[in-house]
């Protein structure tokens, strides 16, 4: 899974998978902007198949955040 | 059609090759987040041919940018301008707080909203001749005063449906701006998948990515029209598209086709190919089948509603269906990338799309022939902005022209075309012909030396200039009326006139008609006293058919490239006499377009 997310963040952002560390953020990445931040949650709702919510959204700021996010969704679901 | 998905769309656009398309900048005006848009436009235009730029104003500054040619925005110019004035953020009194707004203060927001429009049409209009594409008010799902709302005047949905049809009046008299109805775009997918709350909230971008395809889609539609991308011929099976069954073997009493189940789809979907066909979309039959049979079932079948009158060319045999389609194509004088071919057979698909690439294929499984008629109407591919007089008359038009080829066989051509009773008259554009004339700009491929598209903003701008002229020619006939065929843009200066356009409809060349024309253009230039007119044949991979025609009409090469071929003709000389086998031929100034 961790590396769906990576593929999916390479995509939205353009930049290649391997520069994508564990600490990416938009502290790290420079063009994680708002857009783009849009873009990631529905390709990332997409690849997935999950729907996060408003909070979730606002919170899924970093690539950490957004591996938790998506384990504890598959935990609930099993 | 099957469309494809996000991400399939991302790898498209990024192994995209666009070397040598032409460009195609679409500029987005807006008051919401509306970035996510891109990626369908860019595809959308890609595969159609087109380098795209995609260009995004700032947030919520629409008039401001409209009105400010100076801005970085404008420095590419656009060829279509989307505008997105979502209605919660112009008028959030209106959107959210109707129920405690007086009438007065309905009528003045009312008026606000208008008179945004109108100054941002104004102001567009000012320094771009682009294409604009306005997004309609979206009336809401869940209207201010409940059910009560839809009994009412005054009530939200109906002030939200006042608006609209005052911005649809401003933009029909605002030259190539048009509407586009979202609500027709939220029907489609319904409300629940069009929009997507919480992105609203976080971000202001309202609309789901289906949402953004369906309007990217809807959007597109406009393009092509505008583009002359416009398909322009049907092409249709029978055996189970025209009628259910095979009516080789079921025979006649045995194919489906009727008013009630089980004919009723395909009673529907001839319902709406009579509709298209209306509207100037020639029809054609490609069908595996004994003639006879066929035309027995649009002679005899009692519910048919398509007849033998409204098919221009049919290819009923027992050869492969893409050298069949071909033949129609020849058969009509057009290009294969103006047919769409309609088939129930996966074979005949396949065979067609692979043999056939230019042509549009659309698969009608016959399993779900219940959506046949909606797969055609909702297809677009025969859209246009306009809806001519000549469009009307295309069908009969194209019928009339099976009627002289047969005339013609029989006889010598020179008696051939005296019989015909031609009649032209040449004059120069005026309001009343302005759609068709840059319709046709948009349209011809074949006779045109220099394949410029203008649009009805662009015609009306040269024919204004005192160093202008924009000429068109009309055809009749002892077999019809052919309406508005030809036109030609001359640009004047004091040491030459110089032909920027001249085209013709392909149907009505290769009987002088071309000749007169151009006469009537060297008189034109004549008249502003150049004592030269210069000609030029932009070559395409379409007009083969004008390499020679300067040439032929007296005029000299004076350079050449392997793209282009510029001509000169010294109105010294006596201009070219009008062919004795006319019948009348007329030419007169009328009041030009100011």
């Amino acid at each position: 899974m961790k590396q769906r997310v990576k593929a999916v963040m390479s995509q939205v952002f353009g930049i290649p998978q391997d520069s994508i560390g564990d600490d990416a953020s938009p502290e790290v990445i420079k063009n994680w902007d708002s857009v783009k931040h849009l873009n990631l949650v529905l390709t990332l709702e997409e690849e997935f198949d999950v729907a996060f919510t408003d909070e979730q959204i606002i919170e899924l700021m970093s690539y950490q955040v957004i591996v938790e996010k998506l384990e504890e969704i598959s935990a609930s679901a099993a | 059609m099957e469309s494809p998905s996000y991400s399939e769309i991302q790898e498209t656009l990024h192994n995209a090759q666009t070397d040598g398309l032409p460009k195609l900048v679409v500029t987005v005006l807006r008051n919401i987040m509306l970035e996510p848009i891109e990626p369908y436009l860019s595809h959308l235009a890609y595969t159609n041919g087109f380098a795209p730029e995609i260009r995004f104003g700032q947030f919520d500054n629409i008039l401001q940018e409209a009105s400010n040619a100076a801005s970085d925005l404008w420095s590419t110019a656009p060829d279509v301008i989307l505008v997105f004035s979502k209605l919660e953020a112009l008028s959030p009194a209106i959107a959210f707080r109707f129920s405690s707004l007086s009438p007065e203060e309905v009528k003045a927001e009312l008026d606000r909203v208008g008179h945004f429009v109108d100054s941002t049409l104004a102001s567009l209009r000012e320094h771009t001749q682009a294409t604009i594409l306005w997004h309609g008010f979206e009336t809401p799902v869940n209207p201010a005063l409940g059910i009560y709302d839809g009994q009412v005047e005054h009530g939200q949905s109906n002030s939200i449906r006042r608006l609209n049809d005052a911005l649809r009046h401003s933009l029909s008299a605002t030259k190539t701006a048009y509407y586009v109805d979202l609500d027709r775009c939220v029907a489609q997918l319904g409300a629940d998948k069009f929009y997507d709350p919480r992105y609203w909230h976080i971000g202001r971008a309202p609309y789901s990515r289906e949402a953004l395809r369906t309007i990217a889609d809807e959007n597109w539609k406009f393009v092509r029209a505008s583009k002359g991308l416009v398909k322009k011929c049907l092409v249709l099976d029978c055996d189970n598209v025209l009628w259910g069954g095979i009516v080789g073997e079921d025979g006649l009493k045995g194919i489906r086709l009727s008013q009630d189940y089980p004919g009723s789809p395909f009673y529907e979907f001839q319902q709406e190919v009579l509709s298209l066909y209306k509207r100037g979309v020639i029809i054609a039959l490609c069908s595996k089948n004994n003639e006879g049979d066929v035309w027995e079932v649009f002679r005899d079948f009692p519910d048919m509603v398509l007849k033998e009158e409204h098919i221009a060319t049919a290819q009923i045999n027992w050869d492969d269906k893409p050298t069949n389609i071909q033949r129609i194509a020849a058969d009509l004088n057009i290009g294969l990338d103006s047919l769409v071919f309609m088939d129930d057979s996966d074979f005949e698909v396949a065979f067609v799309r692979d043999a056939l690439p230019e042509v549009t294929v659309i698969h009608l499984p016959p399993e779900r022939a219940v959506r046949n008629r909606d797969v055609l109407a909702g297809c677009g591919l025969f859209d246009t902005v306009t809806l001519s007089d000549e469009d009307r008359r295309r069908g009969a038009m194209y019928k009339a022209e099976a009627r002289r080829k047969k005339l013609k066989a029989t006889t010598d051509p020179r008696t051939y075309l005296k019989s015909l009773g031609m009649e032209v008259d040449v004059r120069f554009v005026d309001e009343t012909a302005l759609p068709r004339v840059a319709q046709l700009t948009q349209r011809t491929n074949q006779f045109n030396l220099t394949t410029k598209r203008y649009s009805e903003a662009d015609v009306s701008s040269i024919a204004s200039n005192p160093n202008g002229d924009v000429l068109y020619l009309r055809l009749k006939d002892s077999l019809g009326d052919y309406g508005i065929v030809g036109m030609a843009v001359l640009r004047h200066e004091t040491s030459h006139s110089e032909i920027d356009t001249f085209l013709m409809s392909c149907r009505v060349i290769g009987r002088g008609v071309e000749d007169v024309f151009l006469t009537a253009c060297l008189e034109t230039a004549m008249k502003k006293g150049a004592p030269n007119v210069l000609g030029k044949y932009i070559k395409t991979k379409k007009n083969g058919l004008v390499a020679d025609f300067y040439r032929r009409n007296g005029f000299e090469i004076i350079d050449e490239t392997a793209e282009t071929v510029e001509y000169a003709y010294a109105l010294s000389q006596p201009l070219p006499a009008t062919p004795e086998y006319m019948h009348a031929v007329k030419f007169e100034e009328l009041e030009q377009l100011t």
